[in-house]
């Protein structure tokens, strides 16, 4: 395109050089005047007389002697009337469990203590995710303790019994009735046992299973060229060249930790001298999460993908032209040659949900001669197996009044279907309506009787992901409300003569039952079913001999659906919906942490933002879509078209978006949700259309985007927060401190002019990207060796030295880690405005930057945090001594001693200092209610939100500074292991949060003085940097340079 | 001189009365004391320590009486195996086989006819309540207390130094000024009177310094009480149950960590589980100075059925008034069974027993007047806010006494907090404690010390060395 950038930018402000932005990067904290209006323009005006401040002084002074100088309150301490014996007081208790919404799968282990989960692990005997998670597995927790959850089931409203319910129902339903169980994807064996003694009792009750992101076209496709109606088995770690065309599989879609696991293995440098890594290739019009982690990404219109996939499709087999836009042609035939050299080790996907499409994919794949190697059927992948053609053919029902009853198991129709409104409608046609809904939503809040079902941590189940790779479910914590598991429900009312009620958990006696018939039956590792029982439970996962698949013929008609793929729309403006990181379909509006949890590109919370292309015009300025534009705190709305309904939207100018084409998150919009979701975003569930054969697209060829029509003053991206101040442009001017130093002393500490934050190169240029990391060290250190304390250097060579790895190839930027750091350190959710005043908490940020091609650039995802400087700026500005140097090498920060100048946050060079500008946590004694999103009470002021809070981490109060503390809760834990058994420390006793969560294994947490550790395997290569090394802060975390595997050739 | 020498002859023969009387009582307390130990191992498990009670065998007290028919060996061939015994047919062992069948006395072959003696020893005395020993004898604490007296003295003194030196000052002040004054008159200096002691006291300077002198003292006064605030050494409040250290840790010597089991291995030393006291109290049902008074406190918040010695089912649903009626029962009945109530009437121990219930509901009744559910202790170690604490690194790894910290709860009646739980308390241990180095391989990490113990360079490791001082070693 324009010109190629070695450089890195952040955005339009930093690559404009906007003034606003150079100012920002100049000071910590905003400039009060402009973030901070304190609800009044004039306040800022008025004067406050002598008097009045000898009136509040008088007052505080008077109000703080009332409240020190009270008794000491009696403290009480209730033990156990008889202790469980797995309960140690004050020791976490870890149990093996499945995280499992819909089609969404993650084997977990759940922290409890004192019989509640506060915390979730992943699970690394599974041979699906190895042990990592993503950031909704983690954020699971805090949707059990969510204010809005159902406390008891309800009639028309109206609190009632459960036997009262069961009465109701029956009367209600008999044999002849016609019922609909309307539910997402369902990984579970034994709920379809339940179903199918449903439909036993009730023969005219038919299973409706749709997926609000739907793989239905995947589905019919294989089932048409395979016979097998389920997504194969993708190996990531076999391909040496992955074509993704539009799918989001680092993501969202399907299975993103398992295949974000593969994915890595197959791209970390493990030999910089003899480097090997796969191309990814994403095909896209919106940069997604995936497509941002491409080596090269193609561009293609989202009416296009048909023609692009038949593009490659045609390079490959042979056949005619395709009318996919001229250059993503000329780039398809290259790449269709790099795939006929990687036969075999080659994978192409794609996220179509357009039959014809799939069907050409699958061709592709088996000219390439990748079944078998890179795609198996044996293990193949259950967790899509939804059809929204069924839920399209229960509307007609419906609409006809031929549904006597519609049971919602675990789905939102009345929301997340394109023709939600007229499911809204039919339903009134329906008599009975029963909803098994935890938390309210749009469908469950239209029928009579709800019979909430248990959260998942307190349920029984089990779940199936992939063919033959079982895991169970177990609660791990009793009930908190008069719930029941939905299961028990269905089997109550079809008077099941497999369920025995009269033991103390029947659902539990039934699973087992289950079990012992399906499972045990077919092992031969155990004799007895008891000991088979205790050890899978134990481990959470089984996996169970399955075929291999053989080989597989196809028998698909590829000639046939090449001539079906439809003709692109031509040149209007083009919008795709895509499936968010953080809240899914919906289904997880509800959750405060997600939706905290900055989208990985955009770096926007709290909301959905259309997303508009920019256009570079070679000098220092840009165009956007209508002129739209953003600054750092504000950003204009438009107006969005689509099928005659307009939505006012904020606008985010995004590098990577084609042009022609917008793009905006779906899920949002929830009117009825639990905690944190109701009026967050705009839904644009309407806008989608449906194709012939009746499947969801998800993207609009006719949609109008006005130019600004207002604009939106609480603008939630935290892009520039905590900028480390870039060295930009092509004239490498600095706009930091380093002005200041330069003229006084060139070459002098921090005088230098490029600052070492990001290192990136291709793999093929990784020779000479090791000569200038290693020349740029060099002379960082020599800086460095020049000190004003000559023997005053301290060593930390006896004891720990903890430091930390991060190998920027192998982040993904899922942000997993981020939720993990809140769960694991108590970090406060502060909403939407406060993020906009610069004010978010996170002690884990992931910073996102670009290089490469301007208007299609490549990503570098740096996760971010305290780097515990050995020769930290922070400590020695401190005038209480708050923040000091442990002898293991940790940036220690106590709390209680802090008095809140933030003199530390101004002079940390990385901004990963964290103020506590409100009392987030309600745990002041004088509390400011902090509202997150128009609630009645504050989010955590409530002794029910309080329950998933870690006990051994201190809750900050107003007025302090905190930052990430290595986890130091978990390196005193795993000290004292070590210490009460008498042995040496090893890697496995302590590992951070963050760490844990990585499903990529990015970060590597360690004793640098264990050289024999993890740690040290790591920090040896040519690769590894410190960031500002030059500085002089002495970081104990390590970097590891971004190489990516870009063919300029596509570009 | 004959003064010196009757003091001197009495002393000596005071002396040689008291180490005949202790020689000769040494030996039978050797005796005892291994009877003790024997009985303690071997016997304890069945046999009421106070050999009064049946608990799961017979009360032992008067047992060489009752087999005083018999020859003594008959009595050691029971205890070495009794079902031999009964299938002889000794008339004894076949009458004390009908009373206590089907429960079967464990058989101790091993025991010497000598170790049976001294444990009859033991329960003799033990019945009689003359064991040597029972009293215990003075002890640290005395020494203690003498030794804050003559700290006590020693002040009075300093006082009184003060108070006489001061006295001094004044006096020689005066006479100075006195010969000063009479010497300006001499001079005829002086104009007017000589200044009174009043004019000098309300002098500029003397009231300055005065009240510089109070804001001083204020000063330090406030600053030292308001560190004081939120500090409650020595806090022993009354608790639901009259729990005594003494009686358990002290006299019958239950080691700490059988109750407070988190100590080795938690942050919490734990108090105990209910379930916890009912594994020795499913035997002990009458304490030995509140009789049922407290324990029937546990019974009910557990759902104990001490009768029948299982928990009750549903005890939860249980209305307050079932309840009672289950303890009220319980407690009429082991009071007739008292001697101290043999002789009275059903109705004064129905009183008893309803005074005694009344106790138990007002300690244990939540606000809806449940006594089931756990019992509310009032917490007495309140560590400050923000500060994380961890038994098990003390008392597993760094090997620590409870009483270092805890103080002697053995010989707590009603337990108080013994240390000032303040942050420089704390800080001063760590200064001073040496960690457990050599013993443990976790320590080898600091290489650095390990050749500086090598080289003779350094003595000890203290915890402040290994960072025992630092801010996030307690604060995170």
């Amino acid at each position: 395109m324009k010109h190629q950038n070695k450089d890195l930018w952040i955005g339009v402000e930093d690559k404009t050089n906007s003034p606003e932005f150079v100012k920002s990067v100049e000071q910590e904290f905003q400039d009060i005047s402009k973030v901070e209006n304190l609800g009044n323009e004039n306040v800022m005006n008025t004067q406050t007389s002598r008097r009045d401040f000898l009136k509040y002084l008088g007052f505080g002074l008077g109000a703080a002697t009332v409240a020190a100088s009270c008794e000491i309150p009696v403290k009480k301490a209730m033990p156990y009337v008889v202790k469980p014996d797995a309960i140690v007081p004050g020791v976490a208790t870890y149990y093996a469990s499945t995280f499992v919404n819909g089609g969404d799968f993650c084997p977990i282990l759940v922290k409890t203590r004192e019989g509640r989960p506060i915390k979730i692990e992943g699970n690394p005997s599974s041979n699906i995710t190895k042990g990592g998670t993503s950031a909704r597995a983690q954020a699971v927790v805090l949707s059990l303790y969510d204010t809005h959850r159902f406390q008891y089931p309800t009639i028309d409203g109206e609190k009632a019994e459960w036997a009262a319910i069961d009465k109701a129902v029956k009367s209600k339903l008999n044999t002849g009735s016609t019922i609909r169980i309307v539910t997402n994807t369902v990984l579970s064996p034994t709920t379809k046992a339940v179903f199918a003694e449903f439909q036993a009792k009730y023969p005219n009750t038919k299973v409706v299973s749709y997926d609000p992101v739907s793989s239905a076209a995947m589905l019919i496709a294989n089932e048409r060229c395979f016979g097998q109606k389920v997504i194969p088995n993708y190996r990531f770690d076999k391909a040496d060249l992955i074509v993704s065309f539009n799918a989001d599989f680092l993501g969202t879609w399907i299975s993103p930790v398992e295949y974000a696991t593969q994915y890595a293995e197959k791209r970390k440098i493990k030999d910089a001298a003899h480097p090997k890594m796969s191309r990814h290739i994403q095909v896209e019009s919106h940069m997604s999460m995936t497509g941002s982690n491409a080596d090269n990404r193609i561009l293609v219109k989202p009416s296009e993908q048909g023609a692009a996939i038949l593009a490659l499709y045609n390079a490959l087999a042979g056949g005619g032209a395709s009318s996919v836009n001229a250059k993503a042609a000329d780039a398809l035939k290259k790449v269709a040659r790099q795939l006929q050299a990687n036969r075999g080790k080659s994978l192409v996907i794609s996220a179509s949900n357009d039959i014809n499409e799939q069907i050409l994919v699958n061709k592709i794949n088996e000219l390439l001669g990748n079944y078998g190697s890179t795609i198996d059927f044996g293990k193949a992948s259950l967790q899509r197996q939804g059809d929204e053609r069924e839920v399209q053919a229960l509307l007609k029902e419906m609409r006809g009044g031929r549904v006597d009853a519609l049971i919602v198991f675990g789905a939102n129709p009345a929301f997340d279907l394109p023709n939600a409104g007229d499911f809204k409608a039919a339903m009134d046609k329906v008599k009975t309506k029963i909803s098994f809904a935890g938390v309210p939503d749009e469908t469950t809040a239209l029928c009579g009787i709800k019979a909430p079902n248990h959260h998942l941590l307190e349920s029984w189940g089990d779940a199936e992901a992939k063919r033959g790779q079982l895991s169970l479910i177990q609660p791990t914590i009793a009930p908190l409300f008069s719930t029941r598991q939905a299961e028990l429900s269905l089997l109550t009312w079809a008077d099941s003569p497999n369920l025995d009620k009269t033991v103390d958990r029947p659902y539990f006696d039934y699973l087992k039952k289950c079990w012992k018939e399906k499972v045990f039956a077919n092992q031969s590792s155990f004799a007895s079913f008891q000991a088979f029982w205790d050890s899978t439970l134990h481990d959470g996962v089984l996996e169970m001999p399955v075929s291999d698949g053989g080989a597989i013929a196809f028998a698909g008609d590829a000639g046939g659906a090449s001539g079906k793929i439809a003709k692109p729309s031509g040149s209007g403006l083009e919008i795709s919906f895509y499936e968010t990181l953080n809240i899914g379909a919906g289904q997880y509006a509800d959750n405060p942490w997600l939706q905290e949890m900055p989208d990985p590109v955009m770096r926007t919370v709290w909301g959905n933002y259309l997303t508009v292309p920019v256009e570079w015009d070679g000098n220092r300025s840009y165009k956007t879509l209508n002129g739209l534009k953003s600054d750092m705190d504000e950003t204009d709305l438009a107006d969005v078209t689509v099928k005659g309904s307009t939505n006012r939207l904020p606008i985010v100018p995004q590098f990577g978006q084609m042009k022609e084409t917008v793009a905006l998150g779906l899920g949002y919009g929830r009117e009825e949700s639990g905690f944190a979701g109701q009026g967050v975003g705009k839904n644009v569930y309407p806008w989608m259309t449906m194709n012939k054969d009746g499947l969801t697209q998800y993207f609009n060829a006719n949609v109008q985007v006005s130019g600004k029509v207002g604009v939106d003053k609480e603008f939630a991206c935290v892009q520039y927060h905590h900028s480390m101040g870039l060295t930009s442009g092509d004239d490498k001017k600095t706009y930091v401190d380093e002005i200041e130093v330069m003229p006084l002393a060139k070459g002098f500490q921090g005088g230098l002019t490029e600052r070492s934050i990001i290192y990136q190169s291709n793999v093929n240029e990784i020779g000479e990207l090791t000569e200038k990391i290693g020349k740029k060290r060099k002379f960082a250190q020599e800086l460095n060796s020049y000190t004003l304390y000559p023997g005053h250097d301290y060593k930390y060579n006896s004891g720990h030295h903890w430091g930390m790895y991060v190998d920027l190839t192998a982040c993904t930027g899922c942000a997993a880690c981020t939720v993990a750091c809140m769960a694991e350190n108590n970090v406060p959710v502060v909403g939407k405005k406060e993020v906009h005043r610069h004010h978010e908490m996170t002690w884990l940020r992931i910073d996102r930057y670009f290089y490469g091609d301007i208007e299609n650039p490549n990503t570098v995802y740096q996760p971010m945090m305290c780097q515990h400087c050995d020769n930290a700026p922070c400590e020695n500005v401190c005038p209480v001594n708050a923040t000091n140097h442990s002898s293991e090498g940790l940036n220690q920060m106590a709390y209680n001693r802090c008095v809140g100048t933030r003199y530390c946050a101004n002079n940390c060079p990385y901004k990963v200092r964290r103020f506590n500008w409100y009392d987030f946590t309600t745990a002041d004694l004088f509390y400011n209610e902090q509202l997150v999103n128009g609630e009645a009470t504050p989010f955590g002021a409530d002794n029910l939100t309080r329950m998933v809070l870690n006990p051994d981490v201190t809750v900050r109060s107003r007025g302090v500074i905190e930052k990430c503390s290595f986890c130091t809760q978990r390196i005193q834990e795993g000290k004292l292991t070590a210490k009460k058994e008498g042995r040496k420390l090893r890697d496995a006793d302590v590992k951070t949060a963050c760490q844990t969560a990585c499903p990529t294994g990015a970060i590597v947490f360690g004793d640098m003085n264990n050289h024999s550790g993890e740690l040290a395997e790591h920090l040896n290569s040519p690769l590894n940097y410190i960031a500002l090394e030059e500085v002089n802060v002495a970081s104990s975390v390590t970097y590891s340079a971004k190489i990516n595997n870009k063919d300029e050739s596509l570009a | 001189m004959l003064y010196k020498k009757i003091i001197l002859r009495s002393l000596l023969s005071l002396a040689c009365i008291l180490f005949m009387g202790l020689g000769a009582s040494a030996q039978d307390e050797a005796a005892i004391k291994e009877g003790k130990t024997l009985f303690k191992g071997q016997c304890a498990t069945c046999h009421a320590k106070d050999m009064k009670t049946k608990s799961t065998g017979p009360a032992l007290g008067g047992v060489e009486e009752r087999w005083a028919d018999y020859p003594k060996e008959d009595l050691y061939a029971w205890i070495r195996g009794s079902q031999q015994m009964v299938q002889a047919g000794h008339p004894k062992a076949t009458e004390l086989w009908d009373e206590w069948k089907p429960t079967v006395m464990t058989n101790f072959p091993n025991l010497s006819d000598a170790q049976i003696d001294n444990i009859l020893a033991y329960i003799n005395c033990q019945n009689l309540g003359n064991c040597p020993g029972a009293t215990p004898p003075p002890d640290a604490t005395g020494v203690g207390v003498a030794a804050g007296t003559s700290a006590g003295s020693s002040n009075l003194l300093y006082i009184l130094l003060f108070g006489l030196l001061a006295l001094l000052a004044l006096v020689l002040a005066r006479i100075i000024a006195n010969l000063n004054h009479m010497q300006k008159v001499q001079r005829g200096e002086a104009t007017g009177g000589r200044q009174s002691l009043i004019d000098i006291l309300t002098s500029k300077s003397v009231i300055s310094f005065v009240i510089f002198a109070l804001v001083i003292l204020g000063g330090y006064t406030t600053v030292n009480n308001a560190i004081d605030l939120g500090r409650q050494q020595g806090y022993a409040p009354e608790q639901p149950i009259k729990f005594s250290h003494k009686t358990h840790a002290g006299d019958q010597k239950i080691d700490c960590q059988y109750c407070h089991d988190g100590a080795r291995r938690s942050k919490h030393a734990v108090i105990p589980a209910t379930n916890t006291c009912i594994n020795c109290h499913a035997v002990v049902k009458n304490g030995s100075k509140f009789g049922t008074a407290e324990i029937t406190k546990i019974y009910a918040a557990s759902g104990f059925d001490p009768e029948k010695g299982v928990y009750i089912k549903d005890y939860d649903s249980k209305t307050p008034e079932e309840v009672a009626a289950i303890y009220k029962d319980w407690i009429k009945s082991t009071l007739s069974e008292d001697e101290k109530y043999k002789n009275k009437k059903a109705e004064d121990i129905a009183e008893v027993a309803d005074e005694q219930w009344k106790g138990i509901v007002a300690s244990l009744a939540d606000s809806d007047g449940k006594v089931q559910g756990p019992v509310e202790w009032n917490r007495i170690h309140n560590l400050p806010d923000h500060v994380y604490f961890n038994h098990a690194q003390h008392v597993t790894v760094g090997k620590i006494e409870c009483q270092t910290c805890h103080g002697k709860v053995e010989e707590m009646e009603v337990l108080k907090q013994y240390s000032p739980l303040s942050m420089g308390w704390c800080i001063n241990c760590h200064r001073e404690t040496k960690v457990q180095f050599g013993d443990n391989e976790y320590y080898e990490a600091f290489e650095q010390y390990h050749k500086e113990i090598k080289e003779g360079k350094r003595d000890k490791v203290t915890v402040e060395d290994i960072g025992g001082l630092e801010c996030q070693k307690c604060h995170y």
